[in-house]
């Protein structure tokens, strides 16, 4: 076989194994991993509230699907067998906004009533409170410190 | 004469609070589409549920973007071509446990609800009824039903590409956990 011949079968050889490789990454990626995420949009748990009482349709084009970053006090934080979900409230606020993370994020059983925390998170929309999945903590302070 | 009144007034007013909601704020509702040739589950654990002891009347509401993948892509198709929630993000049912009577909210045990009401998913509404439980257990309730979804009532079209490899007949489950509100 002349050379030319060979270094072609080789670079389809190449060129198939890469594309079997593109699809199956394709198709079996997944989800995203917020916390690696740069946050495109950075707000105070009371203005996301307030943005989503106002005009929720409006709310929904700013922020629907985005990786938000909120800054907010926490009200409480509840376990369940499926995960780890943190409620942002202000005391003047009749909602807030809920924070779901994996059972694995560890960081968050340190989080208590009271501490003031960044979380970051896809914001998936509104209906009592505005709600945030897959989050990740990205800073937390003590009350009173 | 008047202490009577404000007496009958107080009474009233007391049981109205007494007579409070159940509300959940992290109900998990999660669904599954898998056939023989790929496992298709969605899980929502962020769904509100309102449900009154008083008269039987239960609501749920969902964000169908709070649905969550194992594959990425499947997210992504589910969200943009089948339930387009850009334009619609929102998923209700609205109903009743027609059995309420037989349900002691305050009493521990599980109960049996027949609960039947209106399922609005991507805009669409049909009238779905299924039974479910009721557990009470040291205070807390906890409401289970599955039933069953056909995504073509709900102009859900799947492209025939992939027809075989979504289920026809979408299980859908629903736990809901309750506190006092």
């Amino acid at each position: 076989m002349k050379p030319i011949y060979r270094n072609i079968l080789i670079l389809l050889a190449i060129a198939l194994v890469g594309g079997i490789l593109a699809v199956m990454y394709t198709f079996r990626k997944t989800a995203v991993s917020v916390g690696s995420k740069k946050a495109e949009v950075e707000i105070q748990a009371t203005g996301l509230l307030e943005a989503f009482e106002t005009d929720e349709v409006k709310a929904n084009e700013m922020y629907l699907g985005k990786i938000v970053s909120v800054t907010g006090t926490v009200e409480s934080v509840s376990e369940d067998s499926v995960g780890i979900s943190v409620y942002l409230k202000e005391d003047a606020d009749f909602a807030g906004v809920i924070c779901s993370f994996d059972k694995s994020a560890d960081d968050v059983t340190n989080v208590n009533k009271g501490n003031v925390v960044v979380i970051k998170g896809i914001c998936t929309g509104y209906l009592m409170d505005v709600v945030m999945n897959r989050c990740a903590l990205v800073s937390h302070q003590q009350a009173g410190t | 004469m008047k202490t009577t009144f404000i007496l009958i007034l107080l009474s009233v007013l007391f049981q109205s609070v007494q007579a409070q909601k159940l509300v959940s704020r992290n109900s998990h509702i999660w669904f599954s589409a898998s056939t023989h040739l790929e496992d298709i589950v969605g899980h929502n654990r962020q769904a509100v549920s309102i449900l009154d002891p008083a008269t039987g009347s239960v609501a749920f509401n969902l964000l169908v973007k709070s649905f969550e993948f194992k594959v990425a892509l499947m997210q992504e198709h589910f969200n943009e071509n089948y339930l387009e929630s850009d334009k619609y993000p929102k998923s209700t049912f609205q109903g009743k446990i027609n059995n309420n009577a037989d349900i002691n909210y305050k009493k521990d045990g599980t109960y049996q609800a027949d609960v039947s009401g209106d399922l609005t998913i991507h805009n669409v509404t049909h009238p779905v009824s299924t039974k479910g439980t009721i557990d009470v257990k040291e205070g807390v309730v906890t409401a289970k039903a599955q039933f069953i979804v056909k995504p073509a009532d709900y102009n859900i079209a799947i492209p025939s590409v992939v027809e075989n490899k979504i289920a026809k007949e979408v299980e859908v489950n629903v736990e809901g956990r309750y506190s006092e509100n």
